[in-house]
């Protein structure tokens, strides 16, 4: 087995993998009660699929190959070896795959997983991919490789949701000439969580929006990492990242850009802002630029603080009692993260998750 | 026909070199010098001490460093192409001096000798930097800046109490000093580079500047007699006491040429309360030559601590020199409403390599940082800047504000910036931003069409770039740091 990173790599030096270490070498039993999968999808049209401590509910078993092309990662090719069951979605040129909800939920000790999109050119999907937990300890540690062809468009939705534990998971995605790649990961977990994307933009006019939202409380150590690898001229990513920071939490986002020699007029944004409410809590924010090409707009701004103290006086001087103003204002924070969702739907699904867990905290 | 500015400059520069020779504070001190032989060992530490008549808790300190260093891993997290380094295929002590003398200044490679024109360094200021054989030992900024600095610099520093030596003479005469706060702020095992400087540290520098006073002149490594040849194991204590101010500047803008690879230095920096320590860099060490062939290694620690409150460290830098450059220049601020600065430079070009950046490390309630940092990349070089910014759960009310612009000419070289943000309170304001560009046609069209050359309209164009770094030189240094940023970049355009 691949030994597992310790906080002395550099690329995982705010990630807890205490739950990792704990569970590597007991995978979860199969299970016999069915854990409580209700609260944990999200409200809309669409096929859905469970996963059980690693198993398929309701469905026969499949675990698909993972991209060859992919490079090395010590957890992904663990997942890769150790999956005992996942998901294959391959859409034909000018396909429409609609929505599809994949819920993962973690029992005891360890599962792995991997998710393979093929998306032939033109085609679309929108892909919610949600991990949770029925209040055990354990360590679900999954992959997701996609690979858009020209002009297709992937949206994917990441929740992690977990209470106790750990979830890890990482995304391959390479992108074809004019592919577009939106993702959102809201993290608004207790346990711990690692969540890590890596963008290939191998054709021209690709472009990737890559968000986040995490929502700290109690003991949650959220860590995410993004690779955006510009590699070819003439494609453009964003990243907006939002943190709020309560409790003991511990929120970090490594937000990198790789810019290839050659891949000129590339565009690529980022805005990571985080919020610490409590004294207890913390946050480490790390925009990294690695530009090996002259003519390219790359641009970071990062800041952390509290509320904008101008911002909640004149709320108030409205009238509006000082907690009301304070959730209105982090909601105002957050909601720049969720603006890459085209779906109304989807994004007011999305808004009104973040709403009810800052509404109880701030 | 009016002499010009130069030739006048060079006939005052000879004048007083002349007087000079006939003063006792003009010389370097011609000691013959025996060296301890090639390689690192115990026994080489053991020399180092003995030479240096240092007390036994000194040759401990070393010893102690040198036994951790042996168990220590070098790092290799720095975006940095290190190739291995034998640390037994070196000198530590006293290494012969193999610049070769020449007979004339006509002999010196005609590349640096225009780079002196460009510089505008006096003739006699070029024969002893060259090396150039009956060149004057004089301390090289006693030779322009007239010897009225260099006689009355002791004296008055003296008046004002303030103490400015070699640190070996340090160790010796104020040992309690050198106790207190040796390794104070950057500890013995802090790192591979400053563990290995513990051990084997030739010379370099003390300051203490006693409470209330404010320096009376600025102090710069060649008002030290004896300094021409500090070496490459560095190091600099800077103390100052409560209410004082000191501004140092280190380096100069003259190519420096040395035959030691690996230069690592440490830099440690004191200031207690209402005292403030300004301190400059240019470092113009030889960079290698256009095939990325030979270069320092320049491998630096550098940390101030603001120990009292409203204490206040800046750093400046330009870095334009070494064919690998390691040096984050920090501030621990630990006093309350302490203030700490970094300002920095850093041109690369061929086959120069930096990994260079601040760490601002916030403890103390309402402490404030600014970093400023100006990279620019040329050729098939690479150029980074890595910053840490950290705010402790105590340090209410702590402001940063970073900003990190980085400069590409031409398409083979690479800019990279690598901040690290970790915010534990939630009064902090921090703010960062960063961004990357190159030098816009229209830019250069519009100097060009106003009768600049490439390299002109370049070197103009970056100095605009580096401006908010550069004024926080001081003025001398400032004028001399434009003319190197314009050297260093030649041959990348067109």
């Amino acid at each position: 087995m691949t030994r597992l990173p310790t906080r002395h790599d550099e690329e995982w030096r705010w990630a807890d993998l205490r739950h990792a270490d704990a569970f590597a070498g007991t995978p979860a039993p199969a299970n016999d009660s069915l854990p409580d999968a209700e609260p944990h999808w999200l409200d809309l049209p669409g096929e859905r699929r469970l996963f059980a401590a690693g198993h398929a509910i309701d469905r026969a078993t499949e675990t698909p190959e993972a991209d060859p092309q992919a490079p090395q990662h010590p957890l992904a090719d663990l997942a890769r070896v150790a999956a005992t069951a996942g998901t294959r979605i391959a859409l034909a040129d000018g396909e429409d795959g609609g929505t599809v909800q994949i819920l993962h939920i973690g029992t005891t000790g360890s599962a792995h997983g991997v998710t393979r999109l093929m998306l032939g050119a033109g085609a679309r999907l929108t892909l919610i991919e949600s991990f949770a937990d029925d209040d055990h300890d354990h360590w679900l540690n999954h992959r997701l490789d996609a690979e858009l062809g020209a002009g297709a468009s992937l949206t994917r939705i990441v929740r992690l949701r977990t209470s106790h534990g750990l979830v890890s998971e990482r995304a391959y995605v390479t992108l074809g000439p004019d592919a577009r790649f939106t993702q959102l990961a809201v993290a608004s977990a207790n346990g711990s969580a690692r969540s890590e994307v890596l963008v290939r933009h191998d054709g021209a006019g690709a472009h990737a929006d890559v968000n986040g939202i995490l929502l700290g409380d109690g003991a949650a150590a959220l860590d995410a990492l993004t690779r955006l690898e510009h590699r070819v001229p003439d494609t453009t990513s964003g990243q907006v990242w939002r943190l709020v920071a309560a409790g003991k939490s511990q929120l970090s986002v490594s937000g990198g850009v790789n810019v290839a020699r050659h891949a000129q007029k590339t565009d690529a944004e980022q805005s990571l802002k985080a919020l610490v409410l409590k004294r207890t809590a913390s946050a480490n924010l790390k925009p990294e630029l690695e530009i090996f090409a002259d003519d390219v707009k790359c641009a970071h701004g990062c800041t952390v603080g509290e509320l904008d103290r101008a911002g909640l006086f004149y709320l108030q001087s409205r009238g509006i009692p000082p907690h009301e103003a304070e959730a209105l204002l982090t909601r105002a924070f957050v909601a720049d993260a969720l603006s890459a969702i085209a779906d109304p739907a989807l994004r007011e699904a999305l808004d009104t998750e973040t709403r009810l867990w800052l509404e109880q905290r701030t | 026909m009016s002499a010009t500015l130069p030739e006048v400059r060079n006939a005052e520069a000879s004048a007083a070199v002349d007087e000079l020779s006939t003063y006792k504070w003009g010389f370097a001190t011609d000691i013959e010098q025996d060296f301890a032989p090639k390689g690192l060992s115990e026994d080489t530490v053991r020399f180092i001490s003995a030479k240096k008549n240092e007390p036994e808790w000194m040759l401990e300190w070393r010893l102690k460093a040198y036994r951790l260093w042996l168990t220590m891993p070098m790092p290799d997290w720095a975006k940095l192409r290190i190739p291995p380094i034998d640390y037994q295929d070196a000198y530590y002590y006293a290494a012969p001096r193999t610049k070769p003398t020449l007979a004339s200044l006509d002999e010196l490679d005609p590349e640096i000798r225009r780079t002196y024109e460009k510089l505008g360094i006096p003739i006699e200021e070029q024969k002893v930097l060259a090396g150039v054989e009956g060149a004057r030992k004089v301390a090289v900024d006693a030779v322009f800046d007239s010897v009225s600095v260099a006689t009355t610099f002791r004296e008055e520093l003296k008046r004002a109490g303030v103490i400015f030596l070699s640190i070996s003479e340090a160790i010796r005469e104020y040992p309690d000093l050198i106790r207190k706060h040796l390794g104070s702020v950057v500890p013995v095992r802090d790192n591979y580079f400053a563990c290995l400087n513990a051990a084997v540290f030739s010379d370099g520098t003390f300051v203490l500047v006693p409470k209330g006073v404010r320096c009376p002149m600025e102090l710069s490594t060649y008002f030290r007699i004896n300094a021409e040849n500090t070496g490459q194991f560095e190091r600099t204590l800077i103390v100052a006491e409560e209410g004082a101010y000191v501004s140092y500047l280190e380096g100069c803008t003259a190519p420096m040429r040395d035959e030691n690879q690996l230069h690592a230095a440490v830099v440690e920096l004191v200031a207690e309360a209402d005292a403030e320590i300004k301190y400059s860099t240019v470092q113009n060490w030889y960079p290698g030559d256009k095939d990325g062939k030979g270069g320092i290694y320049n491998f630096v620690t550098k940390r101030a601590l603001c120990r009292g409150a409203r204490s206040k460290v800046s750093w400046t830098q330009v870095e334009t020199g070494s064919a690998i450059t390691w040096k984050y220049p920090s501030c621990v601020l630990a006093g309350e409403d302490s203030v700490g600065e970094f300002y920095s430079v850093a041109v690369t070009n061929n086959y120069q390599q930096a990994d260079t950046g601040t760490k601002m490390i916030h403890l103390g309630k309402g402490t404030k940082s600014t970093i400023i940092s100006k990279g620019i990349s040329a050729g098939k070089s690479d150029n980074s800047y890595r910053g840490l910014v950290r705010v402790g759960p105590s340090a209410e009310g702590a402001r940063n504000f970073t900003q990190c612009d980085s400069l590409l000419i031409g398409d083979q070289s690479g800019a990279h910036t690598i901040p690290y943000i970790e915010v534990k309170n939630p009064s902090a304001q921090i703010e960062h931003e960063a961004t990357t560009s190159k030098i816009s046609e229209d830019q250069k069209f519009y100097a060009m069409q106003r009768g600049l050359s490439d390299e002109e309209a370049v070197a103009l164009i970056v100095n605009g770039f580096c401006k908010e770094v550069l004024q926080q030189l001081p003025m001398e240094f400032a004028v001399e740091a434009q003319k190197l940023l314009g050297i260093s970049l030649e041959g990348s355009v067109g």
